[in-house]
C-alpha cells in the first residue's frame, strides 16, 4: 500500500513538472507581457517608456529567457511560495483564497444537487426501462445533455431578468451581491443565494443529465448478469434487486466519475462565471490569461493539475473500498 | 433425395450472402427512428452548408455579364473565386443595379433570400425594397426571417453561412484530433513498452490541463486567430479520449491470431497497424469521433461567445450569440443561433449514440 502510494505520488510529481513546464512556456510565448497588455490597452498614453519597462521586467524576473523564469518559479514553489500577481499586486495564494469561496458555493451546490438527483433518476430509468414515461424523461435528459450551457444561460437570463422583470420571479442578471458589506449578515446570505440560483441551475443540469444516463447505462450492464437472475429467483423484490444487488455493483464507475469531478469543484466553470460575472476561479483564470499574469496562471494551473491527479488517485483508492476484490497493489 | 437436399442448401447459400460488418451495422442503425431523424438532420445541414451562398446572399448564383457566364456567389467561400472583372468594373459588392446599368443585356439567377451575412442591405439595393432595420428594431419579419442585429445585418443569412463554419469546424478539427489520437493510441497500444509509457504520459498530461484553458492560452499564442487556426487548436487539444480508446483496442487486437498470421507472412509493423488492426478497431474509434464533432462545434461556439473566436467578418453562430450578450432585449439574437447550435450538437450526439448501439456487440445482445 505504502509502496503503491509512493509510486503514484512520484509519477504524479513528474507529470506535474511537465505540465507546469508546458504551461509556463506557453504563457511566456503569448505576445506581450503583463506590463504592456495591462497599461497599453486601457490608455495608450500611459504606456511605459522602454527604460522603465526594462526596469520593471527585471524586478519581476521577466527579462531572462523563460526556462530560467520557470526554474525560479518552481524553486519558489518548492519552498511553498506561489509568488505575487503582477497585475493585481497581491500574493497568488491570497487571490486564490478570495476566489475559491464563490466558486465552491456554485460548484459544490451543483455537485451535491447533481448526485442527489442523478442516482434516483438513474434507478428510476433503469426500473422503468423502455416504458413510455421512461423514454420521455430519457429524451428530455438527452436533450438537456446536448444543450450548450452558454445558450441555456442566455435563455435563463432573458426569461428571468428581462421578461420577468419587475415581477416576483425576477432574478438578477449577474454579479454575486447587490448589498454593501455593512448590510446584516443574513440579508447578505439571502442576497448571494438569490444571485446564485441561475449559475447553479446552469452548472447542474448538464452534469445531471450526463450522470443519470451514465448510471442507467451501468445498471443495464449489471442487470443482465447471472447473479441478478439468482437474486430474482430466490424471491428478492424488484427494488431490493435494483438497489441492493445491482446498484452496489455499479459503484466503481461512479467513483471514477466522482474523482474526475474533483478539479471542477474548485476550478469552476470559465463560461458560467464569465456570463454571470461571478467572482470565482474560472473567471480568475480567464482574466489572468488575458492580462498575461504569469504567476496567477501558474498558480491556478498547479492547483488544477494537483487536484486532477489527486482525484484520479482518490478514485483508485476508493475502488478497493467499494469493491473489496480490487487490490490497489 | 440427397442430391435434392444439396441443391436446396446451395440455393440458400446463393440467395443469402452473409452481410459484412458495416452493412450489418447499417441494418441495425436503420431500425432506430430517432437515429435516422438525426442523420437526416445532419444531411440537411450539410446541404445548407454546401449551398449557403445560393440560399442567402447578395451575389448572383450565376449571371451573364458582357457575354460571359460568372458565378459571383462563390466569393462567399473564397474572396478570390469571385471574378476580378467585378472589382475592375467597380461593382463594390452590390450587384442588382450595377448589372443592369453596366450591361443591359445581362441576366442573373439570385439566391433564394436576398440578404448578406456580412453587411446591412441598403434601401433600394434590391429594387423597391426597404433598408434592413438596425438597433433594436430588427424583429423577425417577412424580409428578415430571423430578424436583424444591432447593425442591421440579417440573422438568417448569418445562420445559413454559419452552418458552413460549424460543419467545417466539426469535420476539420475532429479530422485532426482523430488522426493524432489514432496515431498516438496505435503507437502506444501496438508497441507497448517505453513507447506506450511515453504516449500514455503525454495523453495524461494533456488531459490534466482544462481544455478550455489550454485552448484560450493557445489562441493567445497564435495572435491573430482565423477560423482555420481555431480549428487546428480545437483539434490539437481534443484527441486524448480517442487516443485512449485506440490504445485499448490495439492492446486487445495485437494478441489475436490474424495479427500473428499477418506477421508470419512478413508484413511490417506499419502495415499490420494500419491495414490489419485499424479496420477492426475502427467502429469503437468512430463513436468518440462523432461525439467529438458535437463537442468541437460546442467549443467553437463557446470561444466565439467569449469573444475569442475568429475575427468579426466570420459569421459563426457563437459570434451572433456574443453580440446578443450586450443586448438581451433582442431575443431573436439568442433564440435562433442557440437553437441552431443545440439541434446540431443533439443530432451529432444522437448519430454517435446510434452508431455505438449498432456496432457494439455487447449493447447488441442487450437489445435482444
Amino acid at each position: 500500500m505504502v509502496a503503491y502510494l509512493l509510486r503514484r505520488v512520484l509519477l504524479g510529481l513528474v507529470t506535474l513538472v511537465v505540465i507546469t513546464l508546458m504551461v509556463y512556456g506557453l504563457a511566456r510565448s503569448m505576445p506581450g507581457n503583463p506590463l504592456t497588455v495591462q497599461l497599453g490597452e486601457s490608455d495608450p498614453s500611459r504606456k511605459l517608456n522602454p527604460e522603465d519597462q526594462q526596469r520593471m521586467l527585471e524586478i519581476y524576473g521577466l527579462d531572462k529567457p523563460w526556462p530560467v523564469g520557470y526554474a525560479q518559479w518552481i524553486s519558489k514553489v518548492i519552498q511553498g511560495d506561489l509568488g505575487r500577481s503582477i497585475t493585481r499586486k497581491q500574493p497568488v495564494t491570497q487571490l486564490i483564497g478570495e476566489r475559491i469561496g464563490p466558486t465552491v458555493l456554485i460548484s459544490g451546490t451543483a455537485l451535491f444537487l447533481t448526485w442527489f438527483l442523478a442516482i434516483p433518476l438513474g434507478l428510476y430509468a433503469s426500473a422503468r426501462g423502455g416504458r413510455i414515461d421512461e423514454r420521455f424523461t430519457g429524451l428530455v435528459l438527452y436533450a438537456l445533455y446536448s444543450f450548450p450551457t452558454f445558450v441555456a444561460a442566455l435563455f435563463l437570463q432573458i426569461i428571468f431578468a428581462v421578461w420577468l422583470r419587475d415581477t416576483r420571479w425576477e432574478l438578477p442578471l449577474f454579479g454575486m451581491s447587490d448589498l454593501s458589506s455593512d448590510a446584516p449578515f443574513f440579508a447578505r446570505c439571502a442576497d448571494v443565494a438569490w444571485h446564485a440560483i441561475l449559475p447553479i441551475t446552469c452548472q447542474t443540469y448538464v452534469v445531471l443529465a450526463y450522470n443519470s444516463r451514465f448510471i442507467k447505462a451501468n445498471l443495464e450492464e449489471v442487470v443482465r448478469q447471472d447473479f441478478i437472475r439468482t437474486a430474482r429467483a430466490k424471491g428478492a423484490g424488484p427494488w431490493r434487486v435494483l438497489v441492493h444487488h445491482a446498484f452496489r455493483n455499479t459503484l466503481i464507475p461512479l467513483v471514477t466519475l466522482l474523482g474526475l469531478s474533483l478539479p471542477a469543484l474548485v476550478g469552476g466553470s470559465v463560461i458560467i462565471e464569465q456570463i454571470f460575472t461571478w467572482p470565482g476561479m474560472g473567471r480568475l483564470f480567464f482574466e489572468s490569461i488575458r492580462e498575461r499574469d504569469y504567476p496567477t496562471i501558474m498558480g491556478l494551473t498547479l492547483m488544477f493539475s494537483v487536484l486532477t491527479l489527486a482525484g484520479q488517485l482518490l478514485a483508485d483508492l476508493l475502488y478497493s473500498i467499494v469493491d473489496p476484490r480490487v487490490n490497489v497493489e | 433425395m440427397s442430391q435434392e437436399k444439396i441443391r436446396v442448401t446451395e440455393e440458400i447459400d446463393a440467395a443469402k450472402p452473409s452481410r459484412g460488418f458495416w452493412s450489418d451495422a447499417w441494418q441495425r442503425y436503420r431500425r432506430r427512428p430517432i437515429g435516422m431523424l438525426a442523420l437526416g438532420f445532419v444531411l440537411f445541414l450539410t446541404i445548407v452548408a454546401l449551398f449557403a451562398p445560393a440560399i442567402a446572399g447578395t451575389k448572383p448564383v450565376i449571371c451573364s455579364y458582357k457575354g460571359d457566364l460568372y458565378f459571383p456567389c462563390l466569393g462567399y467561400f473564397n474572396r478570390s473565386w469571385e471574378s476580378p472583372i467585378f472589382t475592375k468594373d467597380k461593382f463594390r459588392g452590390t450587384y442588382p443595379k450595377n448589372l443592369k446599368q453596366k450591361d443591359p443585356e445581362s441576366w442573373a439567377v439570385w439566391p433564394l433570400v436576398f440578404q448578406d451575412p456580412y453587411r446591412r442591405v441598403r434601401e433600394n439595393e434590391w429594387p423597391g425594397r426597404r433598408e434592413n432595420p438596425s438597433r433594436d428594431e430588427g424583429h423577425p419579419n417577412r424580409l428578415n426571417l430571423f430578424g436583424t442585429d444591432q447593425y442591421g445585418v440579417d440573422i438568417f443569412a448569418k445562420m445559413v453561412h454559419g452552418t458552413t463554419i460549424a460543419l467545417l469546424v466539426g469535420f476539420v478539427s475532429m479530422g485532426l484530433a482523430g488522426s493524432i489520437g489514432v496515431l498516438v493510441g496505435a503507437l502506444g497500444g501496438y508497441f507497448g513498452g517505453w513507447v506506450d509509457m511515453i504516449t500514455s504520459r503525454l495523453t495524461e498530461i494533456v488531459m490534466c490541463i482544462p481544455t478550455l484553458v489550454l485552448i484560450l492560452a493557445l489562441i493567445a499564442v497564435v495572435e491573430k486567430p482565423t477560423i482555420w487556426k481555431t480549428m487546428a487548436i480545437i483539434g490539437a487539444t481534443g484527441w486524448t479520449g480517442i487516443a485512449r480508446l485506440t490504445r485499448a483496442e490495439f492492446l486487445r487486437l495485437r494478441q489475436t491470431e490474424f495479427v500473428m498470421a499477418a506477421r508470419a507472412t512478413g508484413a511490417g509493423s506499419l502495415r499490420i497497424m494500419f491495414r490489419h488492426i485499424l479496420p477492426n478497431a475502427l467502429a469503437p474509434v468512430l463513436v468518440p469521433i462523432t461525439f467529438g464533432i458535437a463537442s468541437a462545434i460546442l467549443i467553437e461556439g463557446s470561444l466565439s461567445f467569449l469573444g475569442f473566436g475568429p475575427p468579426p467578418p466570420t459569421a459563426s453562430w457563437g459570434s451572433v450569440l456574443n453580440s446578443a450578450r450586450s443586448n438581451l432585449q433582442l431575443w431573436w439574437l439568442v433564440v435562433f443561433p442557440g437553437v441552431g447550435i443545440f439541434l446540431t450538437v443533439l443530432a451529432y450526439n444522437l448519430v454517435g449514440e446510434g452508431l455505438q448501439e449498432a456496432t457494439d456487440p455487447r449493447l447488441r445482445e442487450a437489445k435482444k
